[in-house]
């Protein structure tokens, strides 16, 4: 293929992909405050637009235009590099992952897989660049020179050091489902049989293991610790405010996002909807455009699964969540890899 | 475009490497670190070998990093001061070190031009997982289970060293949780040879696991 058009492609790809993450993630807001709402017996933001759908927006246009206030203490570059890092490194794990399997492009023969980079080593990005997000929560901590804020980060970076040993061993059962580390091969080999070879039901423990962890890794409710309101004001951005506090909120969110989009890859298998290869054929757009929706949909759920949690667990106390990690989910996921590499030892031609 | 890129990422990792050793501020040096890390993983996707790249962000700048970055954070490092007149004896020595590493560096790259090229069966898939996965099992075995016998032998030192009940601090009390102590502080008559410790919920079980029969009045500290 022409490189002109090859670097035009991906940039379409890029900008259509983050397009749509960036809306589902606005939309994840609304929804939790409207869900939120509803478990609660309270009606949740429903004036801007109709039905509330206009709020988003609104809010956006509230943070751009707030005042920035940074504290006298604090130590400028740091407290301005923080947020960066954390929105950066919450979008970059974007790429790899596979929208939806190969499609025609309709009145072209321009045939493209639906993912925008596909890397031999893409669980591994994957990892690599989340374990790198942590800095962001760390710096922002330390550099807004607040006890709250100090205290807020260090408990964000211990919860997330420990749980993401459970989550990277909760994988390795995927790696060994799949002989391979690209998440383009690992959805791919989760296809066939109807929807029954999704790795979920070869690897049930380690995917429990993946969900516990993953809501840790995203320092979220019942895992919460780090914001927990009752003990430090709003822990590690509790100095931030104006558009630098809507980078950390868009990164929490973001990063919900991706993880709810790995579950779906690894376990859920990624694009396959079941039945959706006989009626419509592979390879044709009406196959990628369903391929793609029900993906959407996965992650859509999970979404809604972390929204359902908030509103139904209260937190852990931390010691609880460090015994939790380290004496519980570790030891889980070591038994879980031992139960998948049994399996495929009995059936090497699962 | 790939001279450019790579002009780019030894540019910034140069850079961030000078960066490390002129900041005053010990946590601009550790980030300024993390950069260096990260710019080496770009250096290794372009040599086509992303597996190394990926490990290396997440082992250094992803694992090592954060709890140097922890530690500094933690233990509120101020800003180191001018100490030119102690130091100044290590200025000869730096020259002399440096030296050195230039000629092995020019040696290097002289021996580098005159040996001959030995072209790869396949070039493009030495750096990927599978490849890489093939030969540690085979052909590296060895070194591959003494370099994992290593390993765990650091993580056993480790949790040995973490584990070991030390004496304690005299206002230290016996707080629900598992909490390790020595016998000593339980019941002061015992003295402080003792280094019997138990491990209990409460001070109630404590003072069960310990045989100690009345246990209401705290112990006496002069």
């Amino acid at each position: 293929m022409d490189t002109a058009l090859d670097i035009g492609l991906k940039l379409v790809a890029i900008t259509v992909a983050f397009t749509v993450v960036i809306l589902i993630v606005a939309y994840t807001v609304l929804a939790e405050r409207r869900i939120l709402g509803f478990i609660q017996g309270r009606l949740g933001p429903n004036r801007v637009g109709p039905g509330g759908l206009l709020q988003p927006f609104a809010d956006l246009l509230k943070f751009i235009f707030k005042e920035d206030i940074v504290p006298d203490k604090s130590t400028r570059f740091i407290y301005f590099l923080a947020p960066v890092i954390a929105t950066m490194a919450a979008l970059m794990s974007m790429i790899v992952y596979p929208f939806g399997p190969e499609t025609r492009i309709p009145f072209t023969d321009i045939s493209l897989p639906l993912t925008i980079a596909r890397l031999d080593v893409g669980l591994l990005y994957v990892l690599g660049v989340t374990s790198v997000g942590v800095y962001g929560i760390m710096l922002a901590g330390w550099s807004s020179n607040n006890k709250y804020s100090l205290m807020g980060g260090l408990r964000a970076s211990a919860q997330m050091i420990s749980y993401e040993l459970a989550l990277g061993l909760s994988l390795i059962g995927v790696i060994l489902l799949a002989g391979s580390l690209d998440l383009g091969t690992i959805v791919e080999r989760q296809s066939g049989w109807h929807g029954a070879r999704w790795f979920i039901f070869f690897h049930p423990l380690g995917f429990i293991i993946y969900m516990i962890a993953a809501i840790a890794e995203t320092n979220r409710v019942p895992f919460d610790l780090p914001e927990a309101e009752t003990e430090l004001v709003a822990g590690f951005h509790t100095e931030y405010s104006a558009m630098k506090f809507a980078l950390f909120f868009l990164a929490e969110y973001i990063n919900m996002f991706t993880v709810s989009m790995l579950a779906t890859t690894l376990f859920l298998g990624g694009w396959n909807v079941p039945f959706a290869e006989d009626v419509f054929g592979r390879g044709s757009f009406l196959f990628g455009l369903v391929s793609a929706i029900g993906f959407i949909l996965k992650i859509v759920f999970f979404l809604f699964l972390y929204i359902w949690l908030r509103g139904t667990l209260p937190r852990f106390r931390f010691d609880q969540l460090m015994n939790f990690g380290w004496k519980v989910l570790i030891p889980f996921a070591l038994f879980s890899i031992f139960l998948t590499a049994t399996l495929i030892f009995l059936f090497p031609g699962l | 475009m790939l001279v450019l890129l790579f002009i780019l990422f030894a540019g910034m990792a140069i850079g961030c490497a000078l960066a490390v050793v002129a900041q005053r501020n010990p946590l601009y040096s550790a980030i300024s670190l993390i950069g260096v890390f990260i710019s080496l993983a770009c250096l290794y996707v372009m040599l086509a070998a992303p597996f190394i790249a990926a490990v290396q962000v997440i082992v250094y700048a992803g694992a090592i990093m954060v709890l140097v970055v922890f530690v500094i954070m933690l233990l509120n490092v101020e800003e180191e001061e001018r100490r030119r007149q102690r130091l100044k004896f290590l200025v000869p020595a730096a020259v002399v070190l440096s030296a050195v590493l230039i000629a092995e560096v020019a040696f290097i790259l002289v021996t580098v031009q005159e040996s001959r090229v030995t072209p790869v069966s396949d070039g493009s898939s030495v750096g990927l997982t599978h490849s890489i996965g093939s030969e540690l099992f085979t052909q590296y075995l060895l070194p591959f289970e003494i370099t994992s016998i290593l390993i765990l032998m650091a993580i056993v030192g480790a949790m040995t060293l973490a584990r070991r009940g030390g004496p304690l601090s005299p206002n230290a009390r016996i707080v629900p949780g598992a909490t390790q102590i020595p016998l000593s502080l339980v019941d002061p008559a015992v003295g402080h040879e003792s280094t019997l410790a138990v491990e209990a919920e409460t001070t109630e079980e404590a003072a069960r696991l310990l045989g100690l029969n009345q246990l209401h009045e705290p112990p006496k500290r002069d």
